[in-house]
């Protein structure tokens, strides 16, 4: 078993132990250790089917919902496996957020959105339940533009805030981790940077987890970087040196587009 | 190989020449099959409309405020369908809160365990094989268990649970069919949000099918208010002089409806005179249009709502 790879002087906010994952059989992750460090923003880099959605996945337990996925080793959050059986999914749930590729906004209103996990997992209503709504619209910078229209429909705004709407969502669940799955992948360049820059600031109070294919946006966003191939971690550090001065061949030739 | 293909190109003169036999070709073809579609769908239209305009032509005349409220009288000669009407609406009613739940929750059970369980793909083609069942088969079905069986005697409730069982598998189908439309992004934003199954379902997933599920319960319940067999033998009665109004004892009591009086009615010429089997036709008709108009108007409030 490999030692789990760590940035020194980082604490810890959650970490994967000897992690693999196979779908029917076929393996996507071979024995991955990887501690996220709190309080920054972490980007997985790696060519199309490199295993780093189905790492981030295996985060919050997503991969549960895929048929004939088998997993071995361990996900440490707060020291705690989170596969443990006694261990209470809905609260993993709550204290991981993710956000998806393609926004998924439910259909109802803006407010209802983001007011759904609030009160059905603290029971707030009113006064209180209005406040965590706009607290966390304003965190993922869409309340300027839709304060006026809460009722409206979620479906009836552009991509982008129609993404925005979704971090606003998971943000007013109150996690301590938020799990991007290329969150900026369906989205125009003027949104896409409007979504970085949400990226950037919530790196200050959460530990983030952006999966990417946009080897630009996890250089100007992240602190650290992981970079995957064949499901394997080939390189892990601070972003600026892993794109800088890579210690391996394989991450210099793909950072570079020798391949991917 | 290419040679031949250049030589024949050659002699043919180019490609433009090899497209232009198959482009007039294609554009027969495309005239000839599009211009049947269409013949054939209008005719469809035209044959549903006739059967209308039919009904309408003998009916029309028969209908009014007092063919709609009042009694037959002069033994069945006279008189309107008043009673019949106000049967039909109540046994769509009780069906329609008895099928619904049930319906609906067979529905989701399908759609929720249905992919991976042996026996929930059993269930499916059961059901599915229910729906296509002939209704006299939930008629005499309804005779021996609650007529019979259960004592219930011919009577509203029997009529009820009948048409409840005869309503069911089509609203568990149609359940199960609207909630596969569900995305699956929207269910995954809902568990990702920290929410149990149940409550990914019960917020974000029925929500959403809703509409679909609606129109669905709507027509069957059409469907159900115009069938004669299933209340042939469990809640039928031809004419009833009780009034038309509730009370616990017209649970236990027939009820007169409007298919099978005309079915009664029909096979009695001489008695009940033609225009009011027209009349009562026409009638069930336009409460089967009603309820479909209803569906229609559900569904597009629904939709926009949101969506």
């Amino acid at each position: 078993m490999m030692a789990t790879m760590a940035i020194p002087q980082q604490k810890t906010a959650i970490e994967t132990i000897d992690l693999s994952v196979a779908y029917n059989g076929k393996p996507a992750l071979r024995g991955v250790s990887l501690a996220f460090p709190e309080n920054a923003v972490t980007a997985l880099i790696g060519p199309s089917g490199c295993g780093k959605s189905t790492l981030l996945r295996a985060l919050n337990r997503m991969n549960d919902r895929i048929p004939n996925a088998e997993m071995t080793g361990r996900v440490l959050l707060k020291g705690r496996d989170i596969y443990d059986r006694r261990i209470n999914l809905t609260r993993l749930r709550r204290e991981v957020g993710m956000v998806f590729q393609k926004p998924n906004p439910f259909p109802m209103s803006i407010f209802e959105n983001v007011a759904l996990g609030p009160r059905l997992h603290y029971g707030l209503r009113g006064r209180a339940l209005q406040e965590v709504v706009e607290d966390a619209l304003r965190k993922a910078a869409l309340w300027d533009e839709v304060k006026d229209e809460l009722s409206k429909s979620g479906l009836a705004l552009s991509g982008g805030q129609q993404q925005r709407l979704c971090i606003a969502r998971m943000l007013a669940v109150q996690p301590q981790i938020l799990l991007m799955d290329e969150p900026c992948s369906a989205l125009d360049p003027i949104s896409t940077q409007k979504i970085e820059e949400l990226i950037t600031e919530l790196g200050k109070q959460y530990t983030v987890i952006v999966v990417t294919h946009n080897l630009q946006q996890a250089a100007r966003i992240s602190h650290y970087t992981g970079f995957l191939m064949y499901g394997e971690v080939v390189e892990w550090g601070e972003t600026r040196q892993l794109f800088e001065r890579p210690a391996r061949a394989e991450t210099e030739d793909y950072i570079h587009g020798r391949f991917g | 190989m290419m040679d031949t293909v250049r030589s024949g190109m050659a002699r043919a003169g180019g490609w433009e020449s090899l497209a232009a036999q198959r482009d007039a070709r294609r554009a027969r073809t495309n005239a000839l099959l599009m211009g049947a579609f269409g013949a054939v769908g209008l005719a469809t239209v035209l044959l549903v409309l006739a059967l209308v305009a039919i009904i309408t032509y003998h009916g029309a005349p028969t209908l009014s405020w007092e063919f709609l409220t009042q009694p037959p009288r002069e033994g069945m000669s006279a008189g309107g369908v008043g009673p019949m009407i106000f049967g039909s609406v109540l046994l769509m009613l009780g069906a329609f809160l008895m099928a619904t739940p049930l319906g609906v929750f067979g529905g989701v059970c399908l759609a929720e365990y249905g992919e991976r369980s042996r026996l929930m793909r059993l269930m499916h083609a059961s059901v599915a094989a229910l729906a296509g069942t002939p209704p006299i088969v939930y008629g005499l079905f309804g005779l021996a268990i609650f007529v019979l069986k259960f004592h219930f005697g011919v009577s509203l409730l029997a009529g009820w649970c009948t048409l409840t069982l005869f309503c069911v598998p089509s609203i568990v189908l149609i359940t199960e069919s609207a909630l596969k439309t569900v995305p699956a992004a929207l269910t995954d934003g809902g568990l990702a949000l920290g929410l149990s199954r149940w409550q990914t379902l019960w917020r974000i997933a029925l929500p959403y099918a809703l509409p679909g599920i609606l129109t669905g319960v709507i027509l069957s319940l059409g469907r159900a208010v115009g069938e004669a067999t299933p209340v042939l033998f469990t809640a039928s009665v031809y004419y009833s002089t009780a009034e038309t109004t509730l009370s616990w004892e017209t649970l236990r009591q027939p009820v007169a409806n409007l298919p099978y009086y005309l079915a009664e009615g029909y096979r009695q010429p001489g008695v009940v005179p033609e225009r009011l089997i027209w009349g009562a036709c026409l009638t069930l008709i336009l409460l089967t249009l009603l309820l479909n108009a209803g569906a229609i108007l559900v569904r597009y409030r629904m939709r926009r709502r949101y969506l």
